[in-house]
């Protein structure tokens, strides 16, 4: 322990300087902001901070109980789950593997908010990386509740039909374009792979049943906290903008085969709201926008939003990143185009 | 930060969590950021914090560093950083006070006043008597109803707050409510407009109760409710300020 806390200090004193400096800052800022701005600026700004502050919590609060379900999950894989039984069992060849990934879903009914946790913790595991890929873009959509959310929304027809088949569609393709990398160190970022305290590594083999439990709670917490800033940081991004950007503006540049598309895939990306919930805001866009402009919204938002990229650079290197996100956008704006001009 | 040091810290700030939300769960300010409905959701996120600060408290890491392995594969970065940011939603909800959203919301949010929502509740309000029905019920009346004639003079009494809109003219307003389905986070505001000739003198995003028998107006071709109001009295936020479909 002597040696790591000696090898730690300079990165600490670094952070500690680094917060001093932002707090500084923001003080200067605000006293020069307080100073030149009229002062009718300030109720203004009260008002929307505090419209700021009720979207933020509702956010935080409503996805809470998601990512601590994501993290339990991963405390449990980890410490039930033995590390090579995944890494046999698992299929080989990329179809099957894409296949049984984008379906895991089913089994661990998670939103995107624990999705990105539990990927990492099975592919340290051992898990191919086309199953991992396939099932951190499908198991948002495909799981038990959102399958229930999306049905009470819009009913058990076409609209539930399209998003199901073409998230597997697409959760699939993308896990078989990822197979072509055949080293999973390109994908992935190192220090997933030696990320575990040590504590937690040197467990007793004859853990008993409660201890084995207690140090999956405390993978969880760990892991709470480590995803945890990402929720807050895209709630708070998603919070500002419906604080200070006007929706109706958006919603009137909306209109057209194309632009309705590109406007609902933005919205999709910048409300960041979870998939368990997304199908009943998607309904008010209904009268709106086109099915083909909801359906892509339905399909792309549990994949990509702000909290899920925030949280996918945790996991993979930058460029796996990038395609992680364009691959599905390219694909949902060819959905959504493809329905806006073929099918209604 | 010494392996210590973070796990107090990590089981301060989940206990604080767990009473910052339990706190908001009990006072009943919780149902102004979520639907009430996935309160359970809520309860169980809070009995996860609270057994997972207990797991921390109880960990022999956090009573005393001999316990420690001080072995070569000790790796973890445990950098304060993970954990300040999870005091903001602390330091947001203790340091702005908490509101319903209001008029200044559904400015940047837009009104609407014929929402194409379809809830679970649709027969309820068919059924029910006039005057206890709430904004949400009448504008799905006349979003879903061909006949609209047995609703057409009905009196209304609904409770809102007082939106202006530039779009009316002077003796109009817009009595409105957020409709909630999930979190404040997929708000929209709803309204009916009131022709009432003091409008102007009514303060925006102040509750009010109006009475008034209920016409049809056209609004781009959909037909959408309209108060003639006979009274107007101001009134206090009701305990649940939003609706839910």
């Amino acid at each position: 322990m002597d040696i790591i806390l000696s090898m730690e200090i300079p990165t600490q004193r670094y952070g500690l300087s680094r917060i001093l400096i932002w707090i500084i800052l923001f003080g200067v800022i605000t006293i020069i902001l307080y100073s030149s701005l009229p002062s009718s600026t300030w109720p203004w700004l009260g008002q929307r901070l505090s419209v700021f502050a009720t979207v933020f919590l509702g956010i935080f609060i409503e996805a809470l109980p998601f990512l601590l379900m994501g993290t339990l999950s991963s405390g449990l894989v980890e410490v039930f789950l033995s590390d090579d039984w995944l890494a046999r069992s698992a299929p080989r060849r990329a179809l099957p593997a894409a296949l049984v990934g984008a379906s895991l879903g089913l089994i661990f009914p998670i939103c995107e908010c624990g999705t990105v946790p539990l990927a990492r913790r099975l592919f340290r595991k051992g898990l191919p990386l086309p199953a991992g890929i396939s099932f951190l873009l499908a198991a948002p959509v495909l799981n038990p509740i959102v399958i229930l959310s999306t049905a009470t929304a819009f009913g058990w027809g076409r609209m539930l039909l399209w998003r199901l088949g073409l998230s597997l569609l697409m959760a699939v393709s993308v896990g078989l374009a990822f197979s072509i990398e055949k080293d999973s160190a390109n994908i992935l970022r190192a220090p997933i792979f030696k990320m575990e305290l040590s504590v937690l590594d040197h467990h007793p083999a004859n853990e008993t049943f409660l201890q084995k439990i207690q140090r999956a709670l405390l993978i969880s917490a760990d892991e709470f906290f480590e995803m945890g800033r990402y929720l807050v940081l895209g709630a708070s991004l998603a919070a500002l903008l419906q604080a200070f950007i006007s929706q109706t503006s958006l919603l009137t540049i909306g209109s057209g085969p194309i632009l309705s598309v590109l406007v609902m895939l933005t919205l999709a990306v910048l409300l960041s709201i979870c998939s368990t919930v997304d199908a009943f805001i998607a309904l008010g866009f209904m009268g709106t926008f086109s099915f083909g402009s909801v359906l892509s919204f339905l399909v792309f938002g549990p994949m990509v939003d702000i909290k899920s990229i925030l949280m996918f650079l945790q996991v993979f290197r930058r460029k796996t990143v990038f395609y992680l996100v364009l691959l599905p956008l390219l694909m949902s704006l060819l959905a959504g185009l493809a329905f806006n001009y073929f099918y209604v | 930060m010494s392996l210590r040091l973070y796990r107090f810290l990590q089981a301060f700030i989940l206990l604080a969590l767990v009473v910052f939300i339990g706190f908001k769960l009990i006072s009943g300010t919780l149902s102004l950021y979520i639907n009430m409905q996935y309160m359970p959701l809520t309860v169980f996120g809070i009995i996860m914090l609270a057994i997972m600060t207990f797991v921390i408290i109880q960990h022999p890491s956090l009573e005393s560093d001999e316990h420690e392995h001080s072995d070569s594969d000790n790796q973890h970065d445990v950098s304060p950083s993970a954990l300040i940011i999870l005091i903001v939603p602390l330091l947001i909800g203790v340091l702005i006070p908490v509101h319903p959203l209001d008029a200044t919301a559904a400015s940047t949010r837009g009104m609407n006043v014929s929402a194409p929502l379809v809830g679970s509740s649709q027969t309820r309000e068919f059924q029910s008597a006039a005057d206890t029905r709430n904004i949400l019920d009448w504008i799905v009346i006349f979003n879903s109803t061909n006949d609209l004639s047995p609703y057409v003079g009905q009196t209304a009494r609904v409770t809102g707050f007082v939106y202006h809109d530039p779009r009316l003219s002077a003796n109009q307003f817009i009595v409105s409510r957020f409709v909630i389905t999930c979190c404040t986070a997929d708000a929209s505001a709803i309204g009916m407009i009131v022709n009432w000739n003091q409008s102007a003198g009514l303060t925006e995003s102040s509750w009010v109760e109006v009475k008034g028998p209920v016409q049809a107006s056209k609004l781009g071709g959909q037909p959408i409710p309209l108060i003639e109001a006979s009274d107007v009295q101001s009134t206090l936020q009701p305990d649940q300020p939003y609706l839910y479909p």
